[in-house]
């Protein structure tokens, strides 16, 4: 799997050490537009971790070797907030000190005027099914709901790549299923590379895409 | 930027004490000057007595903290006994003493509450209901500041280690509310409040703010007889002074050192009696007597805080009244009149306290950011900090103001506001330094991989998070400097004049109205400090419940 087009998320030579130890095995892949690879594996084995290194969060204990490229470009050395990632953990981690627009409008890319980033925000909200919850807390929001925000949130910084960190674990039976789909078929609507972390099995059947396992070295 | 946060922090506090130290050996180390305090007359009666009170309140405040703690357990006592105890933290502890002076001495708001219908007295009897010989007023008001600070500081142990669930697993097996504490978990706390309890021993032997209102005559405890020596024209006696600062430092480590070695004496003890099996039988009627306790400690407390405004306010007040005869409007005006430079005095007080509260939270910040991560860095700085709270404060104070008056500084604004940091630092720290760690760290990367840059990630996320922290460390810091005196008096060179100097003096020259009129502004100050900090923070993100308190 070393196809690495252009609008392709691909790591490379990938390898994590933490005090000399390897995580897991050096880790090559490429993700096309609009597909979700799936990563597996053991707990321990260095998935979030390896999130981490994608977003350019890793803390400085760990050596990284290796890179992360996107549309063609090394992004390894950039700051976070120039990558173009957008992440979504298992909990929807939504400010708590911001209302739901608040939340929606940190996440929107500057540019227009307040009243039309505000109407914007308010726009998709609606289109999300979540019409007139913009001056909501987002702690009075139900587990749907506030997945459905930091969805929306994500998507409103318009990033060039998505990864999710188990985020439909929180979520009860009913939920997930609708969450699971909404946000799948975001990313096919968008052509976003997509780089699925999971355990559960109905991700991976619904992913349908390529599965790779992190192994031990 | 990791660095030099947590530097700047050691230096400021650190710098002043290990130098303070170090001069306070280097000019007190004076054989004769030694042999002159050894043959004062008195001095092991005072040496005695400084020991036996700061020991005995130090005790009884613990056991009474631990079976208030016990007995108050479920979620919303735990909550109300925090809420009953903040006005005595907040007081500082010369006003708790004059307060307390004020209630207790022979012509005290007690006696005239009782008298003449329960006691026939219709002049104050001759006794020494304060400043009595065996310290026991002055044990009384350390017990009053101490158990309330204790329980605060085992409430906030009791949420590090899984206490709920030990307590239930202790009652199941048939042991009463009581002894589960006891033996589940105190011993669990005692080990992590090992600093602050020995600060409070420290601080029990070598204060001079309740000695002075509320200690012993004569002789005075020791730190007192050391005051008024450093406040002697007579060089010869000022060196005195110094050796004895030397002394008090040595029957101080002495002390605590004994006191560390009696607690793992008491701890076998304890696990015999853990293993006893014994189910404890009148648990009721000691549950109640700690709470009879406390409760009387209580009211002394809050007439303690009228006794001062009511004296304060009066004008001639003959004794068995209950209220004075005059107050109002022309004793308002005597008030004014009798304070010198009155209002300086209080606009001293609050701006030294609001440069603390600010650069105590500006400094301790970037330190918090840098070991935000880091749990194992953040004891030990912690620790770091705390040193100078294990110090007796005359100790290193005098050797602080040596420095200060060689650097040409002493009695500037800026040297005490230096001195006020060095003991408000350990509580900022205590408080934003865990706060901040608190935060989940995935908030930070959501903003960035958002698109915004790590210095609006900390302006629009880290820092709104953690406000409400911050606006309690300040209320703190805040507090312990309207509190503080000696190092006030040290590092002002008598030339700086707070409320906590003035009320201080007045205590000690006996003059009690003028030092209610300045302790109304001691207790007044820190109370509105925190009314504020938590109007504010109720205030903020009123209509966000998920904002982290």
């Amino acid at each position: 799997m070393t196809v690495a087009g252009d609008n392709c998320l691909a790591i490379r030579q990938l390898s994590l050490r933490v005090d000399g130890q390897m995580l897991f095995r050096t880790l090559d892949l490429a993700v096309a537009p609009g597909t979700v690879v799936v990563v597996t594996g053991p707990s321990g084995a260095g998935k979030s971790s390896l999130l981490a290194f994608l977003c350019g969060t890793l803390p400085p204990e760990f050596d990284a070797q290796g890179a992360v490229w996107l549309d063609g470009d090394d992004i390894s050395r950039l700051p976070p907030e120039k990558r173009g990632l957008g992440i979504l953990f298992q909990e929807p981690l939504l400010f708590p000190h911001l209302s739901v627009r608040g939340n929606l409008l940190f996440g929107l890319r500057e540019g227009d005027s307040r009243k039309t980033r505000r109407l914007i925000v308010d726009r998709e909200l609606d289109a999300m099914g979540l019409a007139g919850f913009g001056d909501r807390d987002p702690v009075t929001l139900s587990g749907g709901q506030k997945a459905r925000v930091a969805l929306l949130r994500v998507l409103l910084a318009r990033p060039r790549a998505l990864l999710l960190d188990e985020p439909f674990l929180g979520l009860d039976d009913a939920n997930r299923a609708k969450v699971r789909q909404l946000v799948f078929d975001e990313i096919r609507r968008r052509q976003l590379p997509t780089l699925l972390v999971t355990h559960d099995r109905d991700d991976v059947a619904c992913a349908d895409g390529p599965v790779v396992a992190l192994t031990r070295p | 930027m990791r660095r030099p946060g947590i530097l700047i922090l050691l230096l400021v506090s650190g710098v002043p004490t290990v130098a303070g130290l170090v001069a306070a050996l280097w000019f007190g180390l004076d054989a004769a000057a030694f042999l002159r305090v050894l043959n004062t007359p008195g001095v092991g009666l005072s040496i005695a007595s400084s020991v036996w009170t700061g020991v005995s309140a130090t005790l009884l405040s613990l056991m009474l903290a631990h079976v208030v703690l016990a007995v108050a357990n479920t979620g919303n006592w735990r909550r109300r006994l925090t809420a009953l105890s903040l006005p005595f933290l907040a007081m500082p502890h010369l006003a708790t003493g004059i307060g307390v002076a004020l209630v207790l001495a022979p012509s005290g708001l007690l006696l005239r509450l009782l008298s003449p219908w329960a006691t026939g007295f219709t002049e104050p009897p001759d006794w020494f209901s304060v400043h009595d010989p065996y310290g026991l007023s002055l044990i009384a008001g350390l017990m009053l500041k101490e158990t309330a600070f204790l329980v605060l500081v085992l409430s906030a142990a009791q949420s590090q280690a899984p206490t709920g669930r030990l307590l239930l697993q202790a009652r199941s097996l048939g042991y009463g509310r009581l002894k589960s504490w006891l033996v589940a978990v105190a011993p669990l706390l005692q080990q992590q409040i090992g600093l602050p309890l020995a600060a409070v021993l420290v601080f029990g032997i070598t204060n001079v703010e309740m000695a002075i209102p509320l200690g012993p005559g004569l002789p005075p405890t020791f730190s007192v007889l050391l005051w008024s020596w450093f406040v002697d024209a007579d060089p010869q006696v000022h060196a005195q002074a110094w050796a004895g600062s030397l002394l008090l430092l040595l029957v101080t480590a002495l002390t605590v050192l004994a006191a560390s070695r009696l607690a793992s004496g008491v701890g076998s003890l304890w696990r015999r009696w853990a293993e006893s099996g014994s189910r404890l039988r009148r648990e009721r009627s000691l549950r109640g007597a700690a709470c009879t306790i406390m409760g009387g400690m209580w009211i002394l407390g809050i007439l303690a805080l009228v006794a001062i405004l009511l004296r304060a306010a009066a004008g001639p007040w003959r004794f068995p009244q209950v209220l004075p005869s005059s107050t109002g409007a022309d004793s308002f005006a005597a008030w004014s009149a009798a304070l010198p430079g009155g209002s300086n005095v209080a606009g001293t007080t609050v701006v030294l306290a609001l440069a603390t509260a600010v650069a105590g939270a500006l400094l301790v910040l970037p330190a918090a950011e840098a070991l935000r991560g880091d749990a194992n860095g953040r004891r030990k700085l912690g620790t770091c900090l705390f040193l100078p709270l294990l110090l007796p404060q005359i100790t290193f104070l005098f050797g602080v103001q040596v420095l200060l008056v060689s650097a040409g500084i002493d009695g500037t604004f800026a040297a005490v506001l230096w001195s006020h940091l060095i003991f408000a630092l350990p509580y900022v720290w205590g408080v934003i330094g865990p706060a901040r760690a608190a935060i989940d760290p995935r908030y930070a990367a959501v903003g960035r991989t958002l698109g915004a840059g790590p210095v609006r990630v900390w302006m629009t996320v880290t820092a709104p998070l953690t406000l409400r922290s911050m606006l309690l460390a300040m209320a703190l810091a805040f507090s312990v400097s309207v509190a503080l005196y000696l190092p006030t008096l040290f590092a002002g060179a008598g030339r700086v004049a707070t409320a906590a100097t003035e009320a201080a003096a007045s205590a000690g020259s006996g003059t009690l109205r003028l030092a209610a009129m300045h302790s109304v502004w001691l207790a007044v100050f820190p109370l509105l400090a925190f009314a504020a900090a938590y109007a504010a923070s109720a205030a903020v993100f009123r209509h966000r419940r998920g904002v982290p308190r």
